[in-house]
């Protein structure tokens, strides 16, 4: 065998050697796209996702949410929860919200809208909102009668077109809020905030308490507590630990509620990647079988000569299985330097969609090193073949063709 | 040490067969230089094919040194091949992106020696068909005469029970013919090498000591003549 070994090498070594560079180039060119369309498409996918559950934890969720079990609106008595939270190692920061439906109307333009009742001084530690405010000013604590407006709803960012606005308003400006049990209040804008994500620019904010007012709550409600841990990836460690301290209420770390928030869309899109994937891995397969497969072809007769000289069939199956491992492995190389310096261009200049919504690939190394698995096992399965058949022919089929 | 018994090989099956060889019986001694002519189509090929265990007769006997190797399993077969017998092509049968050198050091390596040994082995081999100095070549880089001789030396590198040709000067000149058939004679002479050779050329007879003549599958002669020593 480890003579099968040293002949082999030196078969797939001469051939490389004196083998037609350009070919080589050409070879190695291919493989090298085929590899990178294996990987490309997930990491966008994943740079897409990774945005999204991103977005999640900055704006609805934090690292950690709390909300009310089975059919209560309300977690009762918030603030007894946010004790245990707070009291609990490993967490940084906590608030409560109450989220509550509302119409906004503005000379004549109505919108509904979802207004969050904040402690706008928690928020800083907790959240981004404070920092998105693209004109005016941020809540603060003594903020009653006044509004922060998502800027899609207000008319001025982008994604105006496409939803319904208060047509352009501006800090200082006065709208009528509707909320959902009936009850009306005029604010005065105070800010716009642009989180360049619908689920934050569709939205209003308000303080805490002008929500307790209008739903004539006592001081204790939230619809959710959010919680932010001091490192992330502990989050479900500690996600026990509040369990375990004695909140009753539901807790889900932004993984479980990104998941089944995004899981759909990324259900669809993850069909498209593992066909985009499967694809890509046949072609590369097929690509590389016809390569050595023509290979093979080519030199059948010097196939047959090695044999009569004494030169074993194993030998020869070994040489194409070196030679297709250095073509594969070539262009592995080339892909990952193409797929390497293609993230690195777009993380500097992320994708846009909807003209704001900036997408940067993530680099996931258990996919990539996956795909080089996969494409190599594949890849010198599918160069062994071809010579492992002919290697089996007879001689004299093999050097004369009859 | 060649012994061939009631040799028979048929192509293909039923009307359309072919019967090239039918029968045929001979013995070749260690250190003999034999020549195999006949007309075209007569089973020189064939036979010689058969001789170097690169085709298997359909009926007979044969044996090499005593042993049966019409009989052998392929794993053998292919061992006996490397070691045992070198078989020298019409079209020299080069590796055509390895050198001189590796060409020939390729068996000695499949046969498990070392590299060095492998590389000594090959430039000797070289040196003894006179291509000394011309080991880096590849085969697009020699003369037809010189790929023949690195085919040759490929083949004794091993130091083969016996060498077999088939018509090793069909695509050469005369020049190159005679600088071949010098290294062949050379063998034989100095090394006491069998060889067999196939061939057309009546003039290729003075390097021979024996000539045997086929005729359509049958021999028709076997002429040994009288080794001249001077
Ligand atoms: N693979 C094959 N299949 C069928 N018939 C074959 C095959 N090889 C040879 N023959 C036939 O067998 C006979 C002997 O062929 P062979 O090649 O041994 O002749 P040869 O004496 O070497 O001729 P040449 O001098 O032209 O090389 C011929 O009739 C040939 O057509
Ligand atoms: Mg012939």
């Amino acid at each position: 065998m480890i003579n099968d070994i040293r002949v082999g090498a030196l078969i797939a070594y001469c051939s490389v050697k004196r083998g037609n560079k350009k070919t080589l180039i050409f070879i190695v060119f291919v493989l090298s796209l085929i590899f990178m369309n294996l990987v490309f498409l997930p990491s966008m996918i994943g740079g897409l996702s990774g945005l999204f559950t991103g977005f999640m934890q900055d704006y609805p969720y934090g690292d950690i949410v709390i909300e009310p079990t089975g059919d209560n609106t309300y977690i009762n008595n918030a603030d007894n929860v946010l004790k245990k939270v707070r009291a609990v190692e490993g967490v940084r920061a906590g608030t409560k919200r109450l989220d509550v439906g509302a119409s906004i109307n503005h000379k004549q333009k109505v919108v509904g809208v979802t207004i969050t009742g904040m402690l706008p001084t928690e928020e800083y530690e907790i959240s981004r909102y404070p920092y998105i405010i693209s004109e005016g000013d941020f809540l603060s604590d003594l903020s009653r009668d006044e509004i922060i407006i998502g800027a899609m709803i207000a008319g001025t960012g982008f994604g105006s077109e496409i939803y319904d606005n208060l047509g352009e308003v501006r800090p200082g400006a006065f709208v009528d809020v509707t909320y959902s049990n009936g009850v009306k209040r005029t604010y005065k804008v105070k800010g716009i905030m642009e989180g360049k994500f619908e689920v934050v620019d569709l939205n209003a904010l308000v303080h805490y308490k002008e929500i307790e007012d209008v739903y004539g709550l006592e001081g204790k409600e939230a619809t959710s507590v959010v919680v932010r841990v001091d490192r992330q990836g502990t989050e479900a460690q500690i996600q026990d630990k509040i369990r375990e301290a004695g909140v009753n209420e539901q807790i889900f770390t932004w993984a479980d509620k990104s998941e089944s928030l995004i899981r759909q869309a990324m259900q669809s899109m993850g069909a498209i990647d593992t066909m985009s994937k499967i694809v890509s891995l046949i072609v590369g397969a097929a690509l590389v079988l016809i390569i050595i497969y023509i290979n093979v072809l080519n030199r059948k007769k010097e196939i047959g000569i090695l044999k009569a000289v004494g030169i074993t069939p194993r030998s020869i199956v070994l040489s194409y299985a070196f030679l297709s491992t250095f073509y594969v492995s070539l262009g592995i190389s080339a892909g990952l330097i193409l797929y390497l310096s293609l993230m690195f261009y777009f993380q500097a200049n992320p994708v846009t969609f909807y003209e704001t919504l900036e997408i940067r690939p993530a680099i996931d190394p258990v996919l990539l090193v996956q795909s080089v698995v996969t494409m190599l096992t594949l890849s010198v399965i599918a160069g062994i073949l071809p010579a492992w058949s002919v290697s089996r022919e007879s001689i004299l089929k093999a050097i004369w063709g009859r | 040490m060649i012994i061939v018994k009631d040799l028979k090989r048929c192509y293909g099956t039923g009307d359309t067969a072919v019967r090239a060889l039918k029968g045929v019986s001979f013995e070749i001694n260690k250190g003999e230089f034999v020549a195999i002519m006949g007309a075209s189509g007569s089973g020189k090929t064939t036979l010689l094919r058969i001789l170097a265990l690169l085709d298997d007769a359909t009926d007979g006997e044969y044996t090499i040194r005593g042993l049966k190797v019409s009989s052998l399993p392929e794993a053998e077969r292919s061992y006996y091949r490397l070691t045992q017998v070198g078989y020298i092509f019409q079209d020299y049968a080069l590796i055509s992106e390895m050198s001189a050198a590796e060409n020939v050091y390729l068996l000695s390596m499949m046969e498990g020696k070392s590299k060095k040994e492998s590389y000594r082995t090959a430039l000797e081999a070289l040196e003894k068909v006179g291509l000394k100095g011309k080991h880096d070549r590849v085969p697009d880089e020699l003369s037809g005469g010189e790929k023949q001789r690195v085919a040759i030396a490929r083949a004794i590198a091993k130091r083969p029970d016996i060498l077999f040709a088939d018509e090793p000067c069909a695509n050469l000149d005369t020049t190159n013919s005679k600088q071949v058939l010098d290294v062949f004679k050379e063998l034989n002479e100095r090394y006491g090498q069998t060889i067999v050779m196939v061939t057309h050329e009546p003039w290729h007879t003075d390097y021979v000591d024996r000539v045997i003549t086929f005729k359509d599958g049958s021999l028709l002669s076997d002429d040994k003549k009288m080794k001249v020593k001077e």
